[in-house]
């Protein structure tokens, strides 16, 4: 009976929440967003980081860091492997699914939004203060804000977003790239489709005739759909009004994103 | 009367197709609207020509195959025109036509294979294992797809799988033109073939007593049917159901004689895609549907409605 008593006794406190240490800034981290990376790296916390996607690419510092894989979805083993006690996931839903099964292995996690502007700054000091860096954070979140908060000039061109040529699909209101473009003062001739991004037929692209046409690349060589010929009844594509945007500056919202609105308005002003 | 309601029916789809559109063109302007004559025309012209070849190679297929379950994609041409164009994508293969030329080459060499396995049993072309080799090569290249698309870095693989999915976004003057040369050759294969498969309904036996050259019949069917649907994949992607569903309604409409159940799916495939894709372009404007969700929404409709007129009776 006693010894009964005592194995119950034993279970119970296996039971117990255990070996997770107490709260306190986070000293191994595993960013599974690239915009995660850079923040973290610039709000002073990047010695932490000891994961990171194959898409982290900047700072330079962060291609030391192992990578653990696409993240879409996150590879569990993989970022286990980082013996990481903070995960940090891009909200949304395969991510929710891996975030649970983090947190059965007594990894903690963090799942942040991070689709505009506006969702920088809380980024920033949500990152901030899982590190103890708050300070840094806030500084950053502070011209984040600012950013995001400011009145977009008024615009003097426009802009459709073509991120597929076949079928087309282009980049609507609520993106973060229309509101790069509205910053760098061009209005997104798809601005009126509330979603992200759409199918669209290659027509209204014509009929809505953005001046520019703007892809994200990884390469500086064009795509190739530009020389297809129903391509060049767009105005802009007869008159190679291209810009061709690097996707690891302009594809994600994060402490460059000044950075972009100002290059994207330089290249249209030329 | 019943031709001349499919005539009907295909003039107004080609005209509706090229009226209407998303983007708003002044009936006074349409005849030199830039976007009438090079998008909303050879557009119009594709989607009748692919629903027609789709519609023509499913009827053959499930004649060859003595299966009303047949589609032109069920025989792998899917599954391998997709793994071409993903090849071309992870290799960098670049120029305007990269994508459809290595999707045509994707849809042969599974045909090839297909083929090969059909003769496994000898030389005579097994319709079953047609039918089983089709489906195994298919998943299998699917297979080789997806691991591609997932170990492979470019971005711009994920979205490999959009153009699959079909549409005749990708429809300009070449691409009918390259069509238009191309298709009547296996559409005159298969037309001619039309009496022998009326003698194939009987089975392989009896249509070798009425006189019919069974070995030779098949062969030519199921080449001609795959190097349509081939093409078809190649310039639209893989547009499901018009191949699958408008051979039923001709038959339905039509019987059984070949003669007249080729043409009339030609017409049929035609008038069902291009109405597709017109509705696919306005519906939700200024966004746009798949247009084979469109083909699907309209033909189980008119399939379901035939099949219990036709039950009834």
């Amino acid at each position: 009976m006693l010894r009964r008593l005592g194995f119950v006794v034993l279970l119970l406190a296996s039971c117990r929440p255990s070996g997770r240490p107490a709260v306190g800034p986070s000293q191994r981290i595993v960013s599974l967003l690239p915009s995660f990376t850079e923040i973290l790296f610039a709000i002073g916390a990047g010695d932490r980081v000891v994961g990171r996607t194959q898409w982290c690419d900047y700072p330079a510092a962060a291609l030391a860091v192992p990578s653990v894989g696409d993240g879409l979805p996150p590879n569990i083993e993989a970022v286990a492997a980082r013996r990481p006690d903070r995960v940090v996931l891009y909200n949304a839903g395969p991510n929710v699914t891996a975030a649970k099964q983090f947190e059965r292995l007594g990894i903690r996690t963090v799942l942040i939004d991070l689709n505009r502007l506006e969702d920088l700054g809380p980024a920033a000091r949500t990152l901030g203060r899982l590190t103890g860096q708050e300070e840094q954070a806030e500084s950053l979140a502070t011209v984040m804000d600012s950013l995001a908060g400011r009145p977009p000039p008024s615009s003097t061109t426009s802009i459709a977003f073509v991120v597929w040529d076949n079928p087309p699909i282009i980049i609507g209101h609520g993106s973060y790239l229309d509101q790069l473009a509205a910053q760098a003062g061009a209005r997104n001739v798809f601005g009126d489709i509330t979603a992200p991004s759409a199918q669209v037929a290659l027509e209204t692209i014509v009929a809505r005739d953005p001046r520019w046409i703007a892809v994200l690349v990884d390469s500086a060589a064009p795509p190739a759909f530009m020389k297809r010929r129903e391509w060049r009844a767009v105005r802009a594509v007869r008159e190679g009004h291209f810009l061709l945007l690097k996707g690891s500056l302009f594809g994600r919202p994060g402490p460059r994103s000044g950075e972009a609105i100002r290059q994207l308005t330089a290249l249209l002003a030329r | 009367m019943k031709w001349t309601l499919l005539g009907l029916l295909a003039v107004v789809a080609l005209i509706a197709s090229v009226v209407i559109g998303p983007a708003a063109v002044p009936l006074a302007e349409l005849a030199h609207s830039d976007i009438v004559w090079n998008l909303r025309a050879p557009r119009a012209l594709l989607a009748f020509l692919v629903g027609g070849s789709l519609g023509v190679a499913g009827a053959g297929l499930q004649a060859l195959v003595r299966n009303p379950l047949a589609d032109p994609f069920l025989l792998g041409l899917s599954g391998g025109a997709g793994l071409g164009a993903v090849l071309a994508i992870a290799l960098h293969v670049s120029g305007p036509w990269a994508l459809p030329i290595a999707a045509f080459a994707g849809a042969l060499a599974a045909l090839g294979l297909v083929y090969r396995l059909g003769l496994i049993g000898g030389a005579a072309l097994d319709p079953r294992i047609l039918l089983l080799g089709g489906v195994a090569i298919g998943a299998f290249a699917a297979a080789i797809t997806t691991a591609i698309v997932s170990l492979a870095d470019a971005a711009e693989l994920r979205n490999a799988f959009l153009w699959l999915w079909g549409g005749l976004s990708g429809a300009s003057w070449d691409t009918v033109l390259v069509v238009a040369l191309y298709a009547p050759i296996p559409l005159a294969v298969l037309l001619a073939a039309a009496r022998p498969l009326d003698l194939l309904a009987l089975g392989e036996e009896s249509a070798g007593y009425l006189g019919a050259d069974v070995e030779a019949v098949k062969r030519r069917v199921y080449l001609a049917a795959s190097l349509l649907t081939a093409a078809a994949v190649a310039v639209s992607g893989v547009i499901g159901f018009v191949g699958l569903v408008v051979p039923h309604i001709a038959r339905l409409t039509w019987g059984h004689r070949h003669r007249a159940l080729l043409p009339a799916a030609f017409l049929g495939g035609g008038v069902l895609l291009t109405f597709a894709d017109t509705l696919a372009r306005t519906v939700v404007a200024p966004r746009e549907l798949p247009v084979g969700v469109v083909t699907a929404l309209i033909g189980v409709p008119v399939f379901a409605f035939l099949l219990r007129r036709w039950t009834i009776a």
